[in-house]
């Protein structure tokens, strides 16, 4: 992993969250900017260029969803954004707003480290890798097949197209918007929400071992799905 | 005992029994009334001598039975002196009994009366010799008590009313009808009755009589019964055609015949009258029982006022208006009947509106005060509290309220005051029992939160102190637990702060469902990883039908439930037991069931586990705030579903939730079994998937 190294702005007005942030993150090797207001952390996204952007929704001077909009106007820069929790509208629209992931506070410090690594791999890494491994199960996108254990199984279209998105989003959140556009083809997503959940189903009863203990597909309850990497 | 000890004791006693201070102020004064004009000045005198001497008085009327009032009139004035007594502040008394002096005497006895004040009897000497005079008689017996007697003169004001009475009951058309009936009967004789014996034939003249003193009263009856003799006389006693007799035996006739005539025309007209009452009786019965009835049922105070000012009005046949004090304390109309309410409005109404508020007594017309305005006022009192006015608006001036109506307006009024004032205290006990529940909940709110707050805060503070103190070096073993109770102690404020907010956003009404089509399967894999850490060696077992449809619920919220619930499962179990999950359709409803072999709650407190701040007897020693079932409680009953906790055998609790099953909206043009067959080498383009 090449995460160590990596410039982390950190965008948060509570100095007890930044000093956190601070010491733990540069402890794991990262390098730490600070900023603790919305107009400050824009300007010094543009200055700075960090490799990724750790936002908290609630800053006293702008809405946080506006600092996210304002950056990701010139810079595809990963953003993972602190919510409070029962928030799920706010954490919903900050990810179909492009950003990378969420953290809900309280939060522990592993979680964090994780979506950190996720969305810094993610963004490094190209789409170009024809096959997909995750322990059992191996995705073949040359191919367009699927293995579990060793053997093939059966999908259909919608199915694949499905199982494809979240795989090569492995580890980050999907919100169901998303993941409507990507296999539906971007309209109507109100009206079909339901059909997501039953290909989830479907694709959980094959490729999971107990569809209500899910290994692969994990639900983000009111958010969507992620996709387990190290699994 | 001695003196001054006595002297406590006794004041101790009068207090207690609400003794006024000096014995002689129970004295009081009594009147005798009757249906006599006279009687007004004596209330009067005795109102005034029972002022001057503070004592309370009591005015009596004894009914005997040859003493029954003769005539409405007679009936209505009686009824209208008693009600003047009781407005100047008398305890009105009937009683019934045979002998008028006795029956004067005994009750004032029974009252402490000391002085009683009797009219001067203006009826004639013979008449007394025939009767005995009653007023001889109690001063004869009175003894102690003192006689005051008072010649009476008649009140010109109050007479007018009964002059309007008299007028009014003089009518010419039942002489017409009687004379008409008496011609027609002649004629009729005269034509058919020939062959009739004479006497047969002056049977027939009691017809008209009869019919007059059932029909119309006493007086037409003796109006028939004259000109039935003059008639009887001239037409068919000879010789014919001539008031001339010519046989004297006939004049015996016409004696027992007027005699006959006037005895059945008395007797008649008095059953006529008797009749009369008994019918007007029933009539106020009827109306106050349907009110009554009605009251009893409402408990909603429009309502109420509706039917009362529905019910006068009818009773009265006169507008109705009901005045009620505002939040600020102004009197306004709060419900009328209907038709032009401008009378009620104007400011000589609002004036006396508010006198008769303040003082709590009738005014307005034929009253006291303001006699002769068209409007009557009634305080709608109930003991010491005067809740409102009641106003009726009389169509005319010149109209009075008779007596008799006037006290059935009177007991409407004070039914109708007893449900203003019951519907009240129905309020204010709500009002008092909500301003204790929630004093109850703040102090458990309170309780829980310092406790609740306060433990983990102790051993997180407690913990990294000992961490942070220089002078003592843990082993790594140790910093770790002081380490991982720092976590778990953070954790439960945590969830203490989740669960508080949550009843809050209950609480202010801020619970929004984000209603979704769900898999339960889901919602369940979910709650299991949130409560997987808290599990240690406990099993959850799950048992989800396969067959179960989609559900269309806020699964965020359900998902909480769940999780809330299977804490509570774990928290409430042995390590190692079982806990089993199960969800089955049952009509319409989807069924989770989850089941633990824990400690079980008791039969009594299954339904209060889902009240707020309410913890079991035996989860006392358990942390936590009793918000958890109370807010899976509130979600569910949000969905329009329900929990409920039942025993488990042998032991443990089964918490059920029953969520309605809705069918969820059909899959267009998506054949998912035909797809789901489909090999996937047959992917031959990237695009197969799209639609």
């Amino acid at each position: 992993m090449t995460s160590s190294g990596a410039k982390i702005l950190v965008i948060d007005d509570e100095p007890q969250i930044q000093k956190l942030l601070r010491v733990t993150l540069q402890a794991r090797g990262f390098e730490i900017v600070e900023a603790s207001s919305g107009e400050d952390g824009i300007l010094q996204a543009a200055m700075v260029r960090p490799d990724l952007i750790v936002l908290d929704l609630g800053l006293p001077d702008i809405p946080g969803m506006e600092v996210l909009q304002r950056i990701h106007e010139w810079t595809q820069i990963p953003i993972i954004v602190l919510t409070a929790k029962d928030r799920e509208e706010d954490k919903i629209s900050a990810l179909d707003s492009g950003a990378d992931d969420y953290v809900t506070k309280p939060f522990g410090m592993g979680e964090l480290l994780a979506r950190i690594r996720v969305a810094l791999r993610h963004n490094a890494k190209s789409q170009d890798e024809p096959i997909l491994k995750f322990g059992r199960l191996v995705i073949d996108l040359a191919g367009r097949t699927v293995e579990l254990d060793g053997e093939k199984i059966k999908l259909t279209p919608t199915e694949y197209e499905l199982l494809k998105i979240l795989a090569t989003n492995a580890g980050r959140v999907m919100t169901h918007k998303q993941l409507l556009q990507q296999v539906w083809g971007g309209h109507q997503y109100d009206s079909n929400s339901h059909y997501l959940r039953v290909y989830i189903g479907h694709l959980r009863k094959k490729i999971e071992t107990d569809s209500a203990r899910p290994n692969f597909i994990i639900t983000e309850p009111g958010i969507g799905y992620r996709f387990m990497a190290n699994t | 005992m001695d003196q001054k000890l006595r002297n406590v004791q006794l004041n101790e006693y009068m207090h207690s029994n609400k003794i006024p201070d000096s014995w002689p102020a129970s004295e009081k004064v009594m009147v005798c009334v009757s249906a006599s004009p006279f009687s007004k000045q004596l209330i009067r005198t005795t109102w005034q001598m029972a002022a001057s001497l503070k004592v309370e008085w009591i005015a009596v009327y004894v009914e005997t039975p040859r003493r029954l009032p003769k005539s409405e009139e007679e009936r209505l004035a009686l009824l209208s002196n008693l009600q003047f007594a009781e407005e100047l502040g008398a305890t009105v008394m009937t009683i019934t009994g045979n002998n008028v002096a006795d029956e004067i005497l005994e009750l004032a006895r029974n009252q402490n009366v000391k002085q009683i004040v009797i009219g001067k009897p203006r009826y004639s000497r013979i008449w007394e010799w025939m009767h005995g005079s009653v007023v001889n008689q109690v001063i004869r017996n009175s003894h102690e008590i003192s006689i005051h007697m008072i010649q009476g003169q008649v009140e010109s004001r109050r007479d007018k009313k009964y002059i309007i009475f008299s007028i009014e009951n003089l009518k010419w058309s039942p002489y017409f009808i009687i004379t008409a009936s008496v011609a027609l009967l002649t004629i009729l004789l005269k034509i058919f009755g020939l062959s009739f014996d004479l006497v047969n034939i002056a049977l027939f003249y009691l017809f008209p009589v009869l019919f007059g003193s059932v029909r119309f009263g006493i007086g037409p009856s003796f109006y028939a019964a004259g000109i039935g003799v003059l008639a009887f006389d001239f037409f068919f006693v000879p010789p014919v055609y001539s008031f001339t007799v010519s046989d004297l035996r006939y004049v015996i006739s016409f004696a027992v015949f007027l005699v006959v005539a006037t005895l059945t025309a008395s007797l008649a007209s008095r059953l006529r009258h008797q009749l009369h009452e008994v019918r007007q009786r029933e009539a106020i019965t009827s109306t106050l029982y349907a009110l009554s009835r009605q009251m009893t049922a409402v408990t909603d105070l429009k309502e109420a006022l509706k039917s009362m000012v529905r019910q006068i009005s009818e009773t009265v046949g006169a507008q109705v208006a009901i005045y009620l004090p505002s939040e600020t304390g102004e009197l306004r109309i709060t419900e009328f009947s209907s038709g032009d309410l401008n009378w009620g409005q104007r400011e000589p109404s609002m004036v006396l509106v508010k006198w008769v508020y303040r003082n709590g007594e009738i005014a307005g017309n034929g009253t006291q005060t303001l006699h002769n305005s068209p409007e009557l006022y009634f305080p709608l009192k109930t003991g010491d509290q005067i809740h409102g006015v009641l106003a009726i608006h009389l169509k005319n001036e010149d109209l009075v309220v008779t007596p008799d109506r006037m006290q059935l307006i009177k007991a409407l009024t004070s039914l109708s005051a007893m449900t203003i004032a019951r519907i009240k205290l129905q309020e204010e006990a709500k009002v008092a029992h909500l301003t204790a529940e929630s004093e109850r909940l703040r102090t458990a709110l309170l309780d829980s939160i310092s406790h609740e707050l306060r433990t983990p805060l102790a051993t997180i503070i407690g913990s990294v102190t000992a961490l942070i103190d220089g002078d003592v070096v843990f082993n790594s073993k140790d910093r770790q637990e002081l380490l991982s109770t720092i976590r778990e102690g953070a954790m439960r404020m945590d969830r203490l702060i989740s669960n508080l907010l949550g009843m809050v956003r209950i609480e202010s009404g801020m619970l929004r469902l984000r209603k979704a089509w769900c898999d339960l399967e889901d919602i369940v894999g979910v709650a299991l990883t949130q409560v997987k850490d808290s599990l240690q060696n406990r099993v959850i077992r799950l048992e989800i039908e396969e067959s179960i449809p989609p559900i269309e619920v806020d699964d965020v919220l359900l998902e909480q439930v769940l999780v809330n619930v299977l804490s509570n499962a774990i928290k409430y179990s042995p390590d190692e037991s079982e806990i089993v999950l199960s969800a089955k359709e049952n009509k319409n409803m989807i069924e989770i069931i989850i089941a633990d072999k824990g400690v079980g709650i008791p039969p009594h407190e299954l339904e209060r586990v889902f009240s707020k701040f309410y913890r079991g007897e035996s989860a006392k020693n358990i942390p936590g705030t009793g918000l958890g079932l109370a807010i899976c409680k509130e979600i569910i009953e949000a969905h329009g579903g329900t929990i409920r906790a039942t025993e488990n055998s042998p032991n443990g609790t089964i918490i059920t939730v029953s969520i309605p099953l809705i069918d969820p909206p059909l899959l267009q043009n998506e054949n998912l079994q035909e797809e789901g067959v489909k090999p996937h080498d047959e992917f031959g383009s990237k695009n197969t998937g799209y639609r």
